[in-house]
């Protein structure tokens, strides 16, 4: 008989080999970059006229319509001129492109939507979540590869990631991709789309940052060579923003208990059905 | 500050390459078997050449934050030469610029290279007319009453600026299309330079942007002539490329076997410039 709980029984093992496939990390890193240029260019492009009203009209929905961008705001610029800009964006546009389809596609091949798509209970996680943060309840809530909030994120992003792209698309080719264009509402709104989308992938990447710095920097470990070990999860060390960062050596940690119980009871059950 | 970092980058990605060279050296000093060699030197080729892409990709990032780029240069030529064919192809004929929106009218921004408004005085120039010449069966010379008596296109278009605007105007003339028919342009005629008499401003097209059936040598705008600040007597206009390729003050119409560039494309942004 096989000892109970042994990595080969038990039917998730506890360490997999890596946290994150290859693939995942490489596409993660290259659309960071890829990114990274598009929204410093993109900037720089919108620089050259930071309104969205068509000449002649106005423009309803954007609070900053009549002022000048602030000036801090070229510190961010790449490219340096409008022409510049426009060249790191349309060159930095099919990094982004190429890996977020291979991205997506792996995930969608390889099984890991599983860990991002949201469940009927996942609202629910995700609340307990805030909860746990806002020190509402004191103990970790159980999760799996990511907590609900991270997966929430985690699924969103690349949402808006494709309707960057697909606006972006749009306002590069009024003319010839005038169907896409016109699926926006015209010219001027797939411009303001593809500006509000970006801000919006934009704060989901700043929180993303702050929180692997502030909860899980262990996790930038698994993104780049995939090793992550579980003692250090933040379910295992409870971790919140700027608490517990470090693991608990003197403690046992809270993932052991539950890591010796659980496969016990899966064991125990499958001998129980098997005659 | 983020100079100094990608200048640390650099710096560090050099350091790597040094470190690898002297291990390298060891490798192949400590062993002596010559088998072994080709393995050896292949991953540490590897490194090396991970090694000068993280040192190149910094340079490109150090040089983003420059004015000019000149280490990313090449690259984002190279991108702008592979969008070029995305674009060729993107472009279809059948692919229709149409506005409902009201004309701009005054709000439509006008400007020229001169120091002033460019204004033809026949008195010295001599009768405007505009010549159509270069690989051509038939060289012209149209004066505006001939224009006029040409078939008339009339439309309601976007106007898409580089720097991200847009105007609507109507715009009334003659179509190149029917122009490079009368003239019989040559089969080897694969572009065309439009040339104006505003300081030496010329931009090169590719035959096909400039048969499109809404590219058109406009003597009218909302129904009236053409006033001299919109490129009186008669101006390029088409939807299908950014405002800066649609030469205004025409004086001649060359159809020709290579590209000469432009004003605006010659100082880097792109030549194509397609909608």
């Amino acid at each position: 008989m096989t000892t109970p709980g042994s990595p080969a029984e038990s039917p998730t093992p506890a360490h997999p080999r890596v946290r994150h496939h290859w693939v995942v990390r490489v596409t993660h890193w290259a659309s960071a970059v890829a990114f990274t240029i598009m929204v410093g260019s993109g900037l720089r492009i919108f620089a050259a006229y930071p309104h969205f009203a068509r000449k002649g009209e106005t423009f309803c929905c954007f609070p900053f319509e009549h002022r000048p961008l602030p000036g801090w705001v070229h510190h961010l610029y790449i490219g340096g001129w409008l022409a510049g800009g426009r060249h790191w964006h349309f060159a930095a546009m099919w990094l982004l492109i190429l890996s977020g389809l291979v991205y997506l596609g792996f995930v969608y091949l390889h099984g890991e939507w599983r860990d991002l798509v949201p469940r009927r209970g996942d609202p629910r996680d995700a609340l307990e979540m805030a909860k746990f943060y806002l020190f509402v309840r004191k103990d970790h809530p159980r999760q799996g590869k990511h907590n609900a909030l991270q997966k929430g994120a985690y699924f969103v992003m690349p949402i808006v990631g494709v309707v960057i792209v697909l606006t972006g698309l749009a306002i590069w080719k009024p003319v010839s991709l005038g169907w896409l264009t016109a699926l926006f509402g015209g010219y001027v709104w797939a411009r303001y789309w593809h500006f509000v989308s970006m801000v919006a992938l934009v704060l989901l990447a700043v929180g993303h940052v702050f929180m692997v710095l502030a909860v899980d920097p262990y996790s930038i470990r698994s993104m780049i060579t995939g090793g992550y070990s579980e003692r250090l999860s933040p379910e295992a060390r409870n971790a919140r923003p700027f608490y517990h960062l470090l693991p608990r050596w003197g403690r046992s940690a809270r993932a052991t208990p539950d890591s010796a119980v659980a496969p016990v009871t899966v064991t125990s059950d499958m001998g129980g059905s098997a005659p | 500050m983020i100079r100094v970092r990608t200048i640390r980058l650099v710096e560090r990605a050099y350091e790597a390459l040094r470190v690898r060279d002297s291990l390298r050296a060891r490798a192949l000093v400590g062993t002596g078997d010559d088998s072994s060699h080709p393995a050896t030197n292949m991953n540490l080729g590897r490194r090396d050449f991970l090694a000068a892409g993280a040192g190149s990709l910094a340079a490109a990032l150090l040089t983003a934050c420059d004015a000019n780029p000149r280490g990313a240069e090449s690259l984002l030529r190279f991108a702008e030469r592979r969008n070029e064919v995305v674009e060729r192809w993107l472009l279809r004929h059948t692919a229709m610029d149409h506005s409902r929106a009201r004309v701009a009218g005054r709000a439509f921004p006008s400007y020229f290279i001169s120091s002033s408004v460019p204004i033809w005085d026949p008195a010295v120039r001599g009768p405007w007319a505009l010549e159509v010449s270069g690989l051509v069966a038939r060289p012209l010379r149209l004066t505006l009453p001939d224009l006029l008596a040409l078939p008339q296109t009339r439309q309601r278009v976007n106007h898409f600026c580089v720097e991200g605007w847009n105007a609507v105007a109507d715009w009334w003339g003659v179509r190149v299309r029917e122009i490079a028919r009368l003239a019989g342009a040559r089969p080897e005629a694969r572009y065309v330079d439009f040339q104006s008499f505003d300081a030496g401003f010329h931009e090169s097209w590719d035959l096909e942007s400039a048969t499109h059936p809404q590219t058109i040598i406009a003597y009218a705008k909302d129904g009236r002539f053409l006033p001299p600040a919109y490129g009186a007597p008669a101006r390029l206009h088409s939807p299908v490329k950014l405002g800066y390729k649609n030469t205004k003050y025409l004086t001649r119409v060359a159809f020709q076997a290579e590209r000469n560039g432009g004003y605006w494309s010659d100082q880097g942004y792109e030549w194509y410039g397609g909608t």
